[in-house]
């Protein structure tokens, strides 16, 4: 672009992005990635110390399942984008398009974003307070890597551990300790785990899976109050389902997953409007301030948001491919056509068909949906807990609360003595939603069919099993195998080909292979005609030695043949 | 067979290799006491013959090669298109006079570009790099590029990045049969390469074959019983499957470490990018359960000699290659690889399946767009010095890059485009994605010249079609799947008047007026083009004809590139030994140090959708090769495999309405083909899958997609979005004529 006659006076459009975790440098990366020629002037404002990383594999921190240091998710590295980790914003100035900085610097900017995230919901219960980042000891809400570092630290001194809510992270957590060998309880409210997404009859099945694991699961109960004993918690006393009044759960490690609330302090203080999130439209601008967005789990955009980390990665695309496009309307027509770019295919960058824009940051395939269809958040609403051995998926139209629609077929597959559930919902042709516990092939092809909207079988009964038998073996004795059976594929020699070569003379494995070439490939086949020689040239001495005796059925067969 | 004949008599056995793929199976010639008996008898007999890389194996397509020597509708004349439009015989002067003045004509109206060459993976060495010299010093087009375009530029980019250095495998193949793990991605060798097979019983005998490939093919069965495991992902999403694969690695702390600190660089940056490919994530993308992924990582690293294992390799197949990611995915084959601590170790590696016979030669000796002899890039001065002073012309009369081969066919006959074509061992109607749009571009250019043995469906498209010699009719040099520099020795005449392609350039060349010496000996070529090689990436300067039939005669292990001149005479064995295993010390990026380069995954370019909901993905059958030009005129291959199918799950036909057995129609946005329907379980419900052999009704490369990959130009053969109905109406447009009579 040093040719273009506007360089000099061009001036690089100003996007500051406040937060810096996963949403928000998943959008710095998109941004540098797009925009080729400088045209933006990107900072990033990061509260954390740290590097960006992957929080969502913090429950994997717990679970021992990951190295803390493989974590560490891609920073910038542009040479342009700023990235201020250790400050926060504090205030907005929409008026003057200024944020300040907690280290008192001020940063204009032409566009906005808001990815300030959420912060851990604590219980209203005796004994927390209202502040996540001042727990008592052997407290935490998993939401930093601080968290994730210290339960694990707790791991080695605590007698018992309580999780308290059984949603995924719950439920991830609670494996995860437990694999550790720490005795654990999970305190649910509702009848089962996961109810969010899961049924109650697949509930009860995790439930099952959960014990099964060495988790103690309680449900109808909540915490009444965390006990702390010299400013470190001792207990949880229980409310609800209880087996006694006041009934008391010791623990010295306990661990908050009861869900986040956005956090929208700065949005608020800025005057933008904030029901549970940031308020923005289809296209992720605020409502109040077309100049400002919201992305991640901040914002509450039309479609609702179930705090998936899909979906933040699927705003931050379209963004960044949004940003990209106001910074470059002004000298489009500059814009070199033919410029590569590395895995990365933009709309218009090429003359091929249906160029859908898919930077690795969707969970899945999609339809290419154009503007006019609107925002179309499926395929990013898959939630598949992190349990090893243990599956549990559910996606779209899943969970107890659900109402009934119209139209919809729901199919049913429980087998609770197997810990086997599986519930398929289409309509119209495809899967709209299922729910799948403890059968991994049958969940990963669930997923597929739905995230790609691929159209179900003619009876859609037959989504519960895994349609592909697992591998026939083939035939291991010569008589059970068929005629027209390919013995040696690199020749396309079969057993018929065999039995008459045997029955012009042939007795030994090289007199086949002279006549038919069989073996003569890669030799895989060697021992299946060595086994076919012998027991052909068998069943014709059996036949030379008693002529009248009936033949065996294959060998006579074979003579007809011939 | 012919006991009869006298011993005294027989005439001795030529040795040489199949005419086929890459693996290049040792075989034995024996001609005909009496090849007076003409097409009726074969003029040679095929016997296999112990060399490494088939062990005395051969499949059907190799014992049955020697049927194409004399297929009924051999080209054995120059055929010109009359005045009524028919292909009509010539003499060679006509053939050649006519050619050469139409391009005279055509360059001087519209400059040397007008020409176009698209060479072939299947050429000898010496044809390949004849043809590279032909296009820049004679013609002086820029235009020239080849089918291995459509095989093998994905790996070679990304195995140029991330090694600077591109031998598909870097290592003997036997070396393979020492390794307890094997993870093979998007290849059915037990198909494409059967006698390949036998190298995998090592790996097969300690349960670590693993195969990744979205249909469960004969290779993917290989894996059964315990041998191995087989991953079968959503097409498309191979790429996936490796993220998540190098994510386990890293979050199990299964790396070698140590390696990456002393051998790489760049692997902070490919960690971090991996990140947010956990394997509960990349399930939902490529349908492959989280702990099957979980459980091939650690059966890879158990096998990597840092965790004490025998070793472990890496190897890639067009079946991810051919991807609009191709060469983000092999990078990631690559980046699994060297986190592993394979790459450059003695019993372990990553690999590239090479595909067509001679498709590592045919890289590497200035058939690419972008490229001069000894992988040479073109745009570099002192390369295009070195070969100029070999080629005796001025460097400044040398063409820049061209552009790759699906950019190449689509601006054929367009304003600006070439308007004269001539082809070399490529059947593009067939074997090149959009296959439609091939063929119109093809009946607008002003003059097609098509060389080649039979005539292929491009062939008969052709205003002048020229005969030329073949495998075992001529002397030469391949270069096999593991940069084995091997002979191809004649052991039988031409029929007709069927010439080598080296005669036909050099009397194009001087029929042009060109004062560019072209040789005709293919020894001789092969000396040029050692000289033109030395000092390039692919050196091959230390050979020659006369010092590889020595090293074989002596019993040599064989000869790898690169091998440079030394002082030593070449003739015999006391030259540079070749470098059988590459990486061993250094790699050959400036640092030393392999890349590893972080990718990510973008999705098939033509992903499904309501109104074309299935996957198609494309292969091949072991009876046929690529556009079965060779393999449909051998009687024994095509009874057993005579049409185009298409295999669909039964879940898939009961929904669609098409039966097993039925007349399938799959459209996709670029065409419309019918085929037979065999109902497998062996494919997933939300795919389905052809071969690619045939032209007309049944031709697959009707339906695929010519995206390419932005960094290797590959088109993404391999995935494509189609609907499934029954054929139940005649063909909406019916197939171009294929059947035109041609004079023998």
């Amino acid at each position: 672009m040093s040719h273009d006659p506007q360089e000099g006076l061009r001036v690089p459009h100003r996007v500051v992005v406040v937060g810096h975790g996963m949403v928000g440098a998943r959008l710095a990366d998109e941004l540098s990635r797009r925009d080729v020629d400088g045209a933006l002037d990107v900072t990033v404002l990061g509260a954390e110390p740290y590097e960006p990383y992957n929080r969502v594999l913090l429950s994997d921190v717990v679970a021992g399942r990951t190295d803390v240091a493989a974590i560490g998710m891609p920073t910038v590295d542009d040479g342009r984008t700023r990235v201020l980790r250790g400050t926060a914003a504090v205030a907005v100035d929409r008026d003057a398009r200024v944020v300040l900085g907690d280290d008192g610097a001020r940063h204009p900017y032409d566009h906005l974003v808001l990815a300030t995230g959420a912060t851990a919901r604590l219980p209203a219960v005796p004994g927390l307070g209202t502040d996540p980042t001042a727990l008592p000891a052997g407290v935490h809400a998993l939401r930093t890597l601080d968290d994730a570092r210290e339960v694990v630290a707790a791991t080695v001194n605590a007698p018992r551990a309580v999780v308290v809510g059984g949603g995924v992270l719950g439920v991830e957590v609670a494996l995860g300790l437990a694999g550790r060998g720490l005795p654990t309880t999970l305190v649910h409210g509702a009848d089962a785990p996961m109810d969010r997404q899961l049924g109650g009859e697949a509930g009860r099945v995790l439930r099952a899976a959960l014990q099964a694991e060495g988790v103690t699961v309680r449900t109808g109960v909540r915490p009444d109050e965390v006990l702390v004993v010299g400013g470190r918690a001792v207990g949880v006393r229980l409310a609800g389902a209880v087996r006694e009044p006041g009934e008391t759960l010791g623990a010295g490690l306990v661990v908050l997953a009861c869900g986040t609330t956005p956090e929208t302090s700065l949005a608020r203080r800025a005057g933008l409007a904030v029901e549970r999130g940031v308020v923005v439209g289809p296209d992720l601008a605020s409502v109040t301030d077309p100049q400002v967005f919201a992305v991640g789990d901040c914002a509450q955009p039309p479609e609702g948001s179930r705090g998936l980390v899909a979906e933040g990665w699927d705003q931050a695309r379209r963004l960044a491919d949004a940003l990209v496009a106001l910074a470059a309307r002004p000298r489009a027509a500059h814009r070199r056509p033919d410029r590569p770019r590395e895995h990365l295919r933009l709309p218009g960058d090429g003359a091929g068909p249906s160029m859908a824009v898919r930077l690795g940051t969707l969970l899945s395939s999609r339809a290419p949906g154009g503007p006019a269809s609107g925002v179309d958040a499926r395929g990013t609403d898959v939630v598949k807990v992190k349990a090893g051995p243990l599956s549990v998926v559910a996606m779209g139209r899943c969970g107890s609360g659900r109402a009934p629609v119209p139209g919809e077929r729901t199919l049913r597959l429980a087998d609770p003595a197997a810990g086997r559930y599986v519930e398929a919902v289409v309509a119209d042709g495809v899967l709209v939603g299922a729910t799948c516990v403890g059968d991994a092939r049958v969940a990963a092809d669930l997923t597929a069919a739905y995230t790609r909207r691929t159209p179900v079988p003619a009876d859609p009964a037959f989504l519960l099993l895994t349609p592909v038998a697992p591998a026939a073996e083939p035939a291991s004795s010569p008589e059970h195998m068929p005629d027209d059976a390919t013995v040696c594929r690199c020749n396309g020699v079969t057993k018929h080909d065999i039995a008459a070569c045997v029955a012009d003379g042939a007795s030994t494995q090289d007199d086949v292979a002279r006549a038919t070439r069989a073996t003569t490939g890669c030799g895989s086949c060697t021992e299946a005609v060595c086994g076919l020689v012998d027991w052909l040239t068998a069943a014709r001495a059996e036949g030379a030695r008693r002529p009248g005796a009936a033949l065996g059925q294959e060998a006579g067969a074979v003579h007809s043949s011939v | 067979m012919t006991a009869a004949v006298p011993v005294a008599d027989a005439p001795a056995p030529v040795a040489t290799h199949c005419p086929y793929c890459a693996l290049q199976c040792g075989m034995d010639l024996t001609p005909a006491a009496d090849q007076r008996a003409g097409r009726a008898s074969l003029p040679v007999t095929v016997t296999p013959r112990q060399f490494p890389t088939n062990g005395g194996g051969l499949c059907q397509k190799g014992w049955t090669s020697a049927t194409v020597l004399r297929a009924p509708d051999r080209l054995t004349t120059p055929l010109v298109r009359g005045a009524g439009g028919e292909l009509v015989p010539a003499s060679w002067d006509a053939a050649l006079d006519l050619v050469a003045g139409r391009l005279s004509a055509l360059a001087a109206e519209h400059g040397p570009e007008t020409v176009a060459v698209f060479g072939g993976g299947g050429l000898t060495n010496e044809k390949a790099y004849t043809l590279g010299k032909f296009a820049r010093a004679v013609l002086r087009t820029p235009n020239i590029d080849y089918n291995g375009r459509f095989c093998m530029s994905s790996a070679a980019a990304a195995g140029n990045r991330a090694f600077g250095l591109d031998r598909g495998l870097p290592f003997p193949v036997t070396d393979l049969a020492g390794a307890d793990a094997i993870l093979l991605l998007g290849s059915n060798v037990a198909e494409t390469m059967p006698p390949f097979v036998q190298h995998l019983a090592g790996a097969r005998s300690a349960g670590g074959l693993v195969v990744v490939d979205p249909r469960r093919s004969a290779t993917a069965r290989l894996a059964d019983g315990g041998q191995g495991i087989h991953l079968q992902p959503v097409p498309g999403t191979d790429l996936v499957v490796l993220l998540a694969l190098l994510h386990v690695l890293l979050a199990e702390r299964l790396v070698d470490r140590a390696y990456l600190d002393a051998r790489t660089s760049g692997s902070d940056d490919v960690a971090r990018s991996v990140a947010a490919w956990w394997p509960e994530r990349a399930e939902t993308v490529c349908g492959v359960p989280a702990e099957e992924l979980r459980r091939v990582a650690r059966l890879l690293a158990a096998a990597s000699p840092s965790r004490g294992g025998r070793g472990a390799y890496v190897l890639t197949g067009r079946g991810v290659e051919q991807s609009a990611q191709g060469t983000a995915t092999v990078t990631a084959a690559i980046n699994v690889a060297l986190a592993l601590g394979l790459v450059g170790r003695v019993g372990s590696g990553y690999g590239c399946l090479t595909g067509q016979g001679n498709g590592q030669g045919g890289r590497e000796h200035g058939q690419k767009c972008d490229q001069l002899p000894g992988y040479r890039r073109i745009d570099d001065p002192a390369a295009r010095a070195h070969v100029a002073a070999v080629w005796g012309v001025d460097p400044a009369t040398l063409p820049g890059p061209g552009v790759p081969a699906v950019a190449l066919l689509t601006s054929l006959g367009t304003p600006g485009g070439p308007r004269a074509l001539l082809v070399h061992g490529s059947n593009v109607v067939v074997s090149a994605p959009n296959a439609d749009r091939v063929r119109e571009r093809l009946a607008a250019l002003d003059l097609l010249v098509v060389c080649d043995v039979v005539p292929s469906e491009t062939a008969l498209l052709a205003d002048v079609v020229l005969p030329t010699t073949q495998w075992a009719e001529e002397e030469g040099t391949m270069t096999n799947l593991e940069g084995r520099v091997i002979r191809r020795r004649r052991a039988a005449g031409p029929p007709g008047e069927a010439r080598s392609e080296l005669w036909i350039l050099a009397e194009l060349a001087r029929r042009l007026g060109s004062d560019v010496a072209l040789g005709t000996d293919p020894a001789a070529v092969f000396d040029e083009l050692a000289r033109a090689s030395a000092g390039g990436v692919a050196d091959y300067s230390g050979l020659s004809h006369a010092r590889l039939d020595a090293h074989e005669a002596a019993g040599g292990e064989g000869l790898y590139w690169p091998c440079p001149a030394t002082h030593a005479d070449t003739s015999c064995d006391g030259g540079h030994p070749g470098t059988p295993r590459v990486f061993l010390e250094r790699f050959a990026t400036p640092d030393g140090r392999a890349r590893m380069v972080a990718v990510d995954h973008a999705g098939p370019s033509d992903d499904v959708r309501p109104d074309a909901p299935v996957h198609l993905v494309t292969g091949r059958v072991l009876q046929h090769y690529q556009s079965g030009a060779q393999t449909h005129r051998v009687p024994e291959l095509e009874r057993l495999v005579p049409e185009p199918y298409v295999e669909l799950h039964p879940l898939l036909g009961l929904r669609v309405g098409v039966g097993d057995g039925a007349l399938a129609r799959l459209t996709s946005a670029r065409g419309v083909i019918e085929a037979t329907a065999r109902w497998t379980d062996a494919v997933r419900p939300d795919t389905v899958f052809m071969p690619f052999h045939w032209s007309g009704a049944g031709s697959v490369n009707r339906l695929t997609t010519d995206a390419v990959d932005p960094v290797s130009a590959m088109p993404e053969f391999k995935v494509c979005a189609v609907a499934v109905t029954p054929a139940a109406e005649p063909a909406p447009t019916a197939a171009p004529v294929e059947t035109q009579e041609v004079p023998a």
